[in-house]
């Protein structure tokens, strides 16, 4: 068992059950290394918050969890089976959804249209737009309006709407609350925590931490690839600055 | 936390039915393709070769179509090594896995018996 094993374990104990487990992963771009062996826990019906400063690897380690970038080392595993080289849209029908940064949603086609494309899941048009109008009663005024014309934060539900809609068990969100006013981001908190209750395994990914915080179970601090600190919300706020500053 | 019971057994149950590349193989399977490429190249650059020094009496043009000539020979021979040493890889794979399976019946024949 590595150190970082034994800080996950030391942190949230020993889990019934993972949904999601990252195992001395590395990952590099064109030979550059970017993430140098990140152990990462996400136990079923948790909300788990990876924080870190801009650089430090964050959505490399999404990416790498989702299928989207292929590890040079370690091991992904999902729901207790190592998946490393399974393609991301296999893992995405399965119910493993990422909501990217920058929302990934089609800024040219109406909200309807967005949602349309979510049928490719096999759901119907009509039970995706239940779910998201039930769950973002915003987007209901807003069904023929053009993506982009949206608010930011009406743009950040439309693209957790289009991850909602194929009823996942994991979500992984990544920089929600990026360029959006500090209320907003509350109300997006939310609905996350709102998300989790209903079941669903939540890793998300942020840069600026206080209001996630709120939100998860567990936290972990990244910095330069590594995982640095792992917690609860309440033992690592204390530590952000420092972690961040690393001093 | 009230959690969806059913979607996350269902969940497992289909990551556990997933069918997965094993990303070494990828990669063979590329090499190995490669090496198909190379000797396609190398027998057009031949053909190539002799149309060129057939259409002309020049002395430079047909040194210059000997040159493509033993470019393509290179490619072939290239394309030829690649093409051997992953299709010979994944066969002597096979043919290790089927020898260990009748070793393995043969040792379960005779202690039936």
């Amino acid at each position: 068992m590595t150190t970082t094993d034994g800080v996950w374990s030391d942190a949230i104990g020993e889990p019934a059950e993972t949904l999601l487990e990252l195992r001395g992963v590395r990952a590099a771009y064109d030979g550059i290394d970017v993430l140098y062996g990140v152990d990462l826990v996400v136990p079923r019906g948790s909300v788990v918050a990876l924080l870190g400063p801009n650089g430090a690897g964050k959505t490399t380690t999404l990416r790498v969890a989702s299928g989207l970038h292929t590890p040079s080392a370690g091991d992904v595993i999902v729901a207790g089976r190592r998946v490393n080289g399974a393609r991301p849209e296999d893992l995405a029908r399965h119910g493993f959804c990422l909501v990217p940064e920058g929302r990934g949603i089609f800024p040219n086609l109406s909200v309807r249209e967005n949602l349309r494309m979510m049928t490719y899941s096999g759901r119907t048009f009509r039970h995706v737009e239940d779910v998201t109008m039930e769950r973002f009663p915003r987007l209901r005024d807003r069904r023929s309006q053009v993506a982009g014309t949206l608010s930011g934060g009406e743009q950040q539900m439309l693209a957790m709407a289009r991850g909602l809609a194929t009823e996942p068990a994991l979500l992984l969100l990544d920089e929600l609350s990026m360029g959006l006013a500090p209320i907003i981001v509350e109300e997006l908190y939310e609905i996350v925590a709102q998300i989790a209750r209903d079941g669903v395994s939540i890793l998300v990914v942020e840069q600026f931490a206080r209001t996630v915080l709120g939100a998860a179970d567990y936290a972990a601090i990244m910095v330069h690839g590594r995982i640095a600190k792992v917690g609860s919300p309440d033992e690592l706020e204390a530590e952000l600055s420092t972690a961040y500053l690393g001093a | 936390m009230i959690e969806s019971q059913d979607r996350v057994e269902q969940f497992r149950a289909e990551i556990a039915e997933m069918k997965l590349r094993d990303p070494a193989t990828s990669r063979e399977r590329l090499w190995l393709g490669i090496g198909v490429a190379l000797m396609v190249i190398g027998a057009g650059l031949g053909l190539a070769s002799y149309l060129i020094s057939h259409q002309s009496t020049s002395p430079l043009v047909q040194n210059d179509a000997v040159t493509l000539g033993l470019a393509g020979i290179v490619c072939a021979v290239i394309g030829a090594a690649l093409f051997l040493r992953y299709s010979l890889a994944s066969f002597l794979r096979f043919w290790l896995a089927r020898l260990i399976y009748e070793q393995k019946a043969q040792t379960d024949r005779l202690l039936e018996k």
